[in-house]
């Protein structure tokens, strides 16, 4: 049974691998850099689920010194609604 | 290392296999995205690890206090509110932005309405009839319980099908996002919520006295030889994981921004799969817009909250391993099967709804200072109860009077 069980596993986790490379291939891989600059395509460092921006995130405390209004147009977090749905990370 | 004066029976290929992931992977992560990409797998790696040794789980902590008085699972809980607290007040209240200007932290605030009411109803019965919470459900996936992949699988369904139906859900009543840090300022708030965990801690504390005439410790049945063994081989007692859950979440707030969160993925992960059967999800509201729509148009890679998990499943994999408790014998039952279905359906439904599980919204609001927090502990404990009576009326467990 333990045999079976881990051959279970096993074949969920490969093809969650699998499903990861074609997702992670689909998907425009980044453009390369100059080995000096540090590579961060991750622009969503900046709008996270719950927005990182701080100051001009869309669910800093400080929304009202929001800068940057692209922030609260694009993003479902923004404090000026209370129908928003912030914090959509778990 | 005494794995022989331990008679732990250490999984040697699995605990390579799971090594060479982690090393292969944070590589992959680095070269294609950035070093912050590749610690967060590793932060991952490590919240796993600490999860799997020191079997932190909120549900059968809940289940425990629930049907036998027995608190120590909730004071350990209790106690990771508390330390978060103190840790998350002050950066997310900004305190410290003279010092460290480009200290960016965002509270995990949401809406307190129906949504949260509801849904943390719902997960709190799904975690009972699952087997486990947004974490739970993780690290006994990486330790290769197989009905918790089950459970795991229809989490997944259930935070697509929330993500699918939020939009209706957010019209319903809500008083908005409430900070206790914006209310109050940071230090009356903590102060606020620390006096009311450690009423809480008090009182659990007192019905485990009142039923049993004392407080189990946090301590281990079985204690490894040496310190090294217990790090290394597990198991650890409760407050080792307190510290560690403190610590890595606090990592997470540094680097990410936000706190750990959990659910968000699953309702990714399904939201692409609905997409590559040739669904629609990208015209979903919740879908359509801001971070969603950006994380369901990258890579699964790029986002954090995923490379997080992956990394929290081979941690408690390579934890697993090592402590000889790697994919246990037993078989699959259709009634576990059943619960398993149903439990993982209303879990990642409720997390949808609720703005998080056990770790982005009881965790992460509360020690960020949102009063959804509060809201979904309350609503979600009484969801516990409710899926406590019906574990007992499934005859998965015993009435509550033989339980003890």
């Amino acid at each position: 049974m333990k045999k079976t069980n881990r051959l279970i596993v096993g074949s969920a986790f490969g093809l969650a691998a699998i499903a990861v490379a074609i997702d992670h291939t689909q998907h425009r891989l980044p453009e390369p850099v100059a080995a000096t600059q540090e590579h961060v395509d991750m622009s969503d460092e900046e709008e996270s689920p719950c927005g990182m921006g701080g100051m001009g995130s869309p669910c800093s405390m400080q929304a009202d010194t929001m800068e940057d209004e692209e922030y609260e147009l694009e993003s479902p977090c923004s404090m000026s609604s209370d129908s928003s749905p912030c914090s959509m990370g778990d | 290392m005494g794995t022989a004066a331990n008679n732990i029976k250490t999984d040697k290929l699995v605990v390579v296999i799971a090594s060479l992931s982690i090393l292969a992977i944070s590589l992959f992560l680095q070269y294609e995205f950035n070093i912050k990409q590749a610690l967060y797998f590793l932060l991952g790696i490590v919240l796993g690890v600490t999860l799997m040794h020191a079997a932190f789980g909120f549900t059968g902590g809940w289940r425990k206090f629930i049907r036998e008085r027995h608190s120590v699972g909730i004071r350990a809980q209790i106690l990771l509110l508390i330390f978060s607290s103190i840790l998350f007040f002050p950066v997310v209240g900004n305190v410290l932005a003279d010092v460290f200007p480009d200290l960016n932290t965002s509270a995990a605030l949401a809406p307190v309405g129906v949504s949260v009411l509801v849904g943390a109803f719902l997960f709190g019965i799904g975690m009972q009839l699952g087997g486990g919470c947004g974490s739970g459900t993780l690290f006994t996936v990486g330790q290769g319980q197989t009905d918790m992949l089950i459970t795991l699988g229809f989490f997944i369904v259930g935070a697509t099908l929330g993500s699918y139906h939020l939009d209706w859900w957010m019209t319903l009543p809500s008083i908005g996002t409430v900070s206790l840090i914006s209310k109050l300022g940071w230090l009356p708030g903590l102060v606020l919520q620390l006096s009311v965990l450690i009423i809480l801690y008090r009182f659990v504390s007192v019905v485990e006295k009142k039923r049993h005439q004392s407080l189990q410790d946090f301590s281990v049945k079985r204690k490894p030889e040496t310190f090294l063994d217990q790090l290394i081989f597990g198991p650890w007692p409760a407050w080792w994981a307190v510290i560690g859950l403190t610590l890595f979440g606090f990592v997470t707030l540094l680097l990410a921004g936000y706190p750990w969160s959990i659910t968000f993925a699953f309702g990714l992960w399904g939201a692409k799969i609905w997409t590559a059967l040739g669904g629609d999800a990208a015209n979903w509201a919740y879908w359509s817009s801001g971070y969603p729509a950006k994380a369901l148009n990258q890579s699964v890679l790029a986002d954090i909250t995923s490379v997080m998990n992956f990394g929290i499943v081979i941690g408690a994999m390579l934890a697993a391993a090592l402590a000889g408790k790697y994919a246990p014998a037993g078989k699959l039952k259709s009634k576990r099967v059943l619960t398993a279905v149903i439990g993982g359906l209303l879990l990642g439904y409720g997390a949808r709804l609720a703005f998080g599980c056990n770790i982005g919204a009881l965790l992460g609001g509360i020690a960020s200072g949102s009063l959804h927090g509060w809201l979904w502990l309350v609503m979600a404990f009484i969801g516990g109860i409710v899926g406590v009576k019906i574990r007992v009326w499934m005859k998965f467990d015993k009435p509550y009077g033989k339980a003890a």
